[in-house]
């Protein structure tokens, strides 16, 4: 019995549509990384499933392209955009979570996330432009900051909602000040939280294309504006169109894999629950 | 010792000020400043190819692009994609999560693989799709042809819909989560209840589940709403807003206005506009989904 | 009509088991209270019946038909829960007549129906409200008008006054009893406050790690309990215990010296002798038959108003509790020695339990 229902038939459909949607999440990679291992010569063959698997795709992009270090600009400009956001993110986070008079702040965190990048965009162009930053990591890096700092924020409020506060107070009866309970006593206990709420920033980060492609250049291209450059379905680049999609997504799978029971708890803590 | 009305030196701040303070300092730098520019912007005629030749415009921007054809018909495009992409995604996403809660083996696996989608780079799923549906070398085409179906996944009449259901295979994970969250938030006693009651599936689900839900359904409708206005890199990745313009969507507009014809200041009366329109969208939502009042 | 039948009834969840080989036979229109230390598979008992809850071997009747396979919905029981479980999103009213809307009735039944319940119950003025609009004795009454609207064969109570203060419990124990009364319905109510049990029940079952240890009367409970466990947790100041072991002429010999008994156990049995705090007096200066008087010194005395507990240490070590009218108060003095008589007729001898 895979669910759990009374009824047989029920049992039935219900295993079948899971089935069914498990197929359909799947099929792509699968087919993805089956085209990425074709020898080039077979590409953009769809009747085509039985061949010598070739890393020749592989190579090519690994030691014959820019994709290191489209890779290395996308990790980067990742990291140092989360690590601002947690720095920022987190005492304001604590104070939304603790202190009252803060009640507006929690939906003006998440109306921040909202806004559109349309309207964003254009001043942080013409700034970055003035500023001679367009094609480089701090330009991408400000125009990350714009999304990655709201979720970031509004995560970490349902993980410090969660901790008592009972554990400050006593902190503070043994001494330490308010600011000093703050990171010595609660930072540590949310610390899987932190962890969390970091990786999905940088998920989000290393995702954008838009800020990128228009803030970006030689220099400072990132591995989804990369991506995009395959958009010449020519037979020979479909293979490494292939394998950089699959560089972009594997690491981003494993990442996102290690917080989802922790996205789930964020969510429901984050005061959508009844 | 009165509180000083105006705090001259930061050792009398409250610690909660100070400790919001990086944050408001950061956003007013990288968000409330630009939104300001912008609103300055829409106001003048703002040409990237003219820069030293800014002229004060008044709402003439916003006078040409609410009755351009082009704007108009990416708005229109926009909200049929939005509204069938998202009533698509919370229906499979509510099955799902409601079928997932009943799994008695492979629970944490199955949920981990119906997850995935949304964490890739929506460039990477464009193009995936793009490869996958292409009438010359995709699969499926391929093998749609071998039993007698022949489609043209981005012709005029099919484009905004294919782009529809990449957003449902990339998005419908979202509305998953949120109501995988939202199912294990809630109490376990009214349902036990409800079986001693004798309340059968049906009647359960549309008295106890749905009602109790209910948050959560509008938190992650208004969500996935105005994140699929922002729909930009499918139709980068593989129409560019064509054929015609029959996919072109508005963030696709203001970067064609903004970035290929270089005219910024209309560019920033379209996005002005946009977040009218997406205020006035949420505010609708919000009040048709507070609950009756009984009287 | 409504007869209960547990039956060699077994849950285990994995590897343990919570309720360990279960029988018991509930009569029509009884109020049975479950009572025991939390933990001890109350609940399980309620929900098995309930259908909450699959049995892992034994049967469950009610009236004589087999249930143990039915979903809830085909026993015609009701269940009040410990945390009310109201439907949050639906009115007093809904949620009163959402089992009569499972069963499809008419809504103009329905109406009628929780309407009269509603009086009954004082609810009339709320029925348009949400359960959190609603105080914890309000939200409580509701549950419990959900669960009469159904007229249903059992009502089954968890804990349900546990969460109200101690005021509107006791306004609580007296309306359920007076419901019990006009409606006749069997009532299987499970607490861990002995002295609701004793107030309520027609009959107490007291149960320990998953088994019954006895079941009887309040009266019989306390007077009669048949274990140690069951002398043990009834009674407030509890039990006095004394080990000891028997000697030669059934003779006890206890640390305090050697009591008379008439008992059936072995020579050199070891058991646990008790004795209630209640039972034990101050030594008269004529002896009667059946006295023992031990010399003991006061260590300690709490006044509770009308009663004092006065704990007294005998010479061996062994402490004894006593519970002493007001008016006697004056005969203890901390720190003195006085004689006390433990009668033999209201000893307790328990074998001891190897372990
Ligand atoms: N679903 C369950 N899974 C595992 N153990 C359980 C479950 N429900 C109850 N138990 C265990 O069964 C025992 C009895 O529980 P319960 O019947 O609730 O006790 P009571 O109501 O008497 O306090 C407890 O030790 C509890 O931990
Ligand atoms: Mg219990």
């Amino acid at each position: 019995m895979i669910v759990s229902f009374e009824n047989r038939l029920s049992r039935f459909l219900g295993t079948t549509a899971i089935f069914i949607a498990i197929i359909l999440v799947l099929f792509p990679f699968f087919w993805i990384f089956l085209e990425s291992i074709k020898p080039p010569s077979l590409g953009g063959r769809p009747d085509i499933w039985r061949f010598e698997p070739s890393w020749e795709n592989w190579g090519e992009i690994v030691f014959n392209s820019n994709v290191p270090l489209n890779i290395l600009n996308s990790f980067f400009i990742a990291l140092i955009t989360v690590v601002i956001s947690l720095i920022c993110g987190a005492p304001a986070a604590y104070a939304f979570s603790r202190f009252r008079g803060f009640q507006g702040a929690r939906y003006s965190i998440l109306a921040a996330e909202m806004m559109p990048p349309a309207i964003l965009i254009l001043p942080l162009f013409l700034l970055l432009y003035k500023l001679e930053l367009i094609d480089s990591r701090v330009g991408v890096i400000t125009a990350h900051l714009t999304f990655v700092v709201p979720v970031v924020t509004w995560f970490l409020i349902g993980f410090f909602d969660e901790v008592p506060k009972d554990l400050e107070d006593q902190a503070m009866i043994d001494g330490y000040t308010r600011f000093q309970a703050f990171y010595k006593v609660i930072l540590p206990v949310v610390r899987p939280g932190l962890a969390a709420a970091g990786i999905f920033g940088f998920v989000l980060s290393w995702n954008d294309l838009f800020y990128s492609l228009l803030l970006t250049g030689a220099e400072s291209r990132t591995l989804p504006v990369a991506i995009a450059g395959f958009w010449t379905f020519r037979g020979i680049e479909l293979g490494k169109m292939a394998v950089a999609i699959l560089i972009a997504v594997i690491p981003v799978l494993i990442l996102s894999y290690s917080i989802q029971k922790h996205l789930i708890r964020g969510i429901g803590g984050s005061g959508v629950k009844y | 010792m009165r509180y000083p009305l105006i705090i001259t030196n930061a050792a009398q701040m409250h610690i909660k000020y100070k400790l919001i303070l990086p944050l408001v300092f950061l956003l007013s730098g990288i968000m409330l400043y630009p939104f300001i520019f912008s609103l300055w912007l829409s106001l003048q005629d703002y040409r990237l190819t003219r820069i030293n030749d800014v002229q004060f415009v008044g709402f003439e921007n916003f006078g040409f692009i609410a009755t351009d054809q082009s704007f108009l018909n990416a708005m229109g495009n926009t909200i049929s994609f939005v509204a069938s992409a998202v009533i698509f995604e919370l229906i499979l996403g509510l099955s799902l999560a409601l079928l997932i809660q009943k799994l008695v083996i492979f629970k944490g696996l199955v949920r981990s693989i119906l997850l995935a989608p949304m964490f890739i780079t929506p460039i990477a799923v464009g193009l995936m799709f793009r490869f996958l549906l292409n009438s010359e070398i995709g699969i499926i085409p391929f093998y749609l042809l071998r039993v007698g179906v022949s489609l043209d996944w981005f012709g005029p009449e099919l484009a905004l819909f294919s782009i529809v259901l990449i957003d449902v295979w990339q998005w419908t994970p979202f509305m998953l989560l949120m109501f995988l969250a939202g199912l294990e938030a809630l109490p376990k006693t009214p349902f036990e209840a409800a079986r001693v009651d004798g309340a059968g599936r049906w009647l359960t689900f549309f008295s106890i589940t749905l009602p109790m839900l209910r948050p959560v359904i509008v938190v992650a409708l208004i969500i996935r709403a105005l994140d699929a206005f922002k729909v930009f890199e499918y139709v980068f990745a593989i129409t560019r807003g064509g054929p015609g313009n029959s996919t072109e969507t508005i963030m696709y507009y203001i970067y064609q206005t903004g970035f290929r014809f270089f005219r910024m200041g209309e560019a920033a009366a379209a996005s002005i506009l946009l977040i009218i329109f997406i205020l006035v969208f949420v505010i609708l939502i919000v009040n048709l989904s507070r609950p009756k009042v009984i009287k | 009509m409504g007869r209960v039948d547990f039956k060699n009834l077994r849950k285990s969840f994995g590897s343990t088991n919570i309720i360990d080989g279960l029988n018991l036979e509930i009569y029509n229109s009884e109020f049975l209270v479950l009572l025991g230390p939390s933990g001890c598979g109350k609940s399980t008992t309620l929900r098995l019946l309930a259908g909450l809850e699959t049995v892992s071997s034994g049967t469950i009747s009610i009236d004589g038909c087999d249930v143990t396979e039915l979903e809830p919905r085909d026993r015609d029981i009701a269940m009040v829960f410990q945390n009310y479980a109201l439907y949050p999103t639906m009115t007093v009213e809904q949620n009163m007549g959402f089992g009569l809307k499972a069963k499809k009735m008419s809504p103009k039944l329905i109406k009628e129906k929780v309407n009269e319940v509603a009086d009954l119950l004082g609810l009339t003025h709320l029925l348009n409200r949400k359960p959190n609009a609603l105080s914890g004795g309000q939200q409580q009454r509701v549950a419990i008008g959900r669960a009469i609207v159904r007229k249903p064969k059992v009502f089954l109570f968890d804990e349900p006054l546990s969460n109200l203060d101690a005021n509107l419990r006791l306004e609580m124990r007296a309306e359920i009893m007076k419901l019990h009364r006009e409606l006749g319905a069997t009532t299987i109510f499970v607490t861990h406050d002995q002295e609701e049990a004793m107030a309520m029940a027609d009959r107490i079952v007291i149960m320990d790690k998953g088994l019954i240890e006895q079941v009887g009367t309040p009266t019989e409970i306390y007077f009669q309990p048949k274990t140690r466990m069951v002398a043990g947790f009834i009674g407030n100041p509890s039990m006095n215990f004394i080990k000891g072991e028997i000697s030669n002429n059934s003779e006890l010999k206890l640390p305090i010296g050697n009591i008379k008994v008439n008992t059936t156990l072995n020579l050199g049995e070891h058991v646990d002798v008790g004795i209630r705090p209640e039972k034990i007096k101050l030594a008269d200066l004529k002896r009667k038959p059946n006295e023992n008087i031990v010399r003991v010194m006061v260590t300690n005395i709490e006044l509770l108003g009308p009663r004092a507990i006065v704990k007294t240490e005998h010479e061996s070590g062994q402490v004894l509790t006593s519970v002493v009218d007001h008016d006697d108060i004056g005969k203890y003095e901390l720190g003195t020695n006085i004689s006390i008589s433990l009668a033999s007729n209201s000893l307790h001898i328990f074998p001891k339990i190897k372990d």
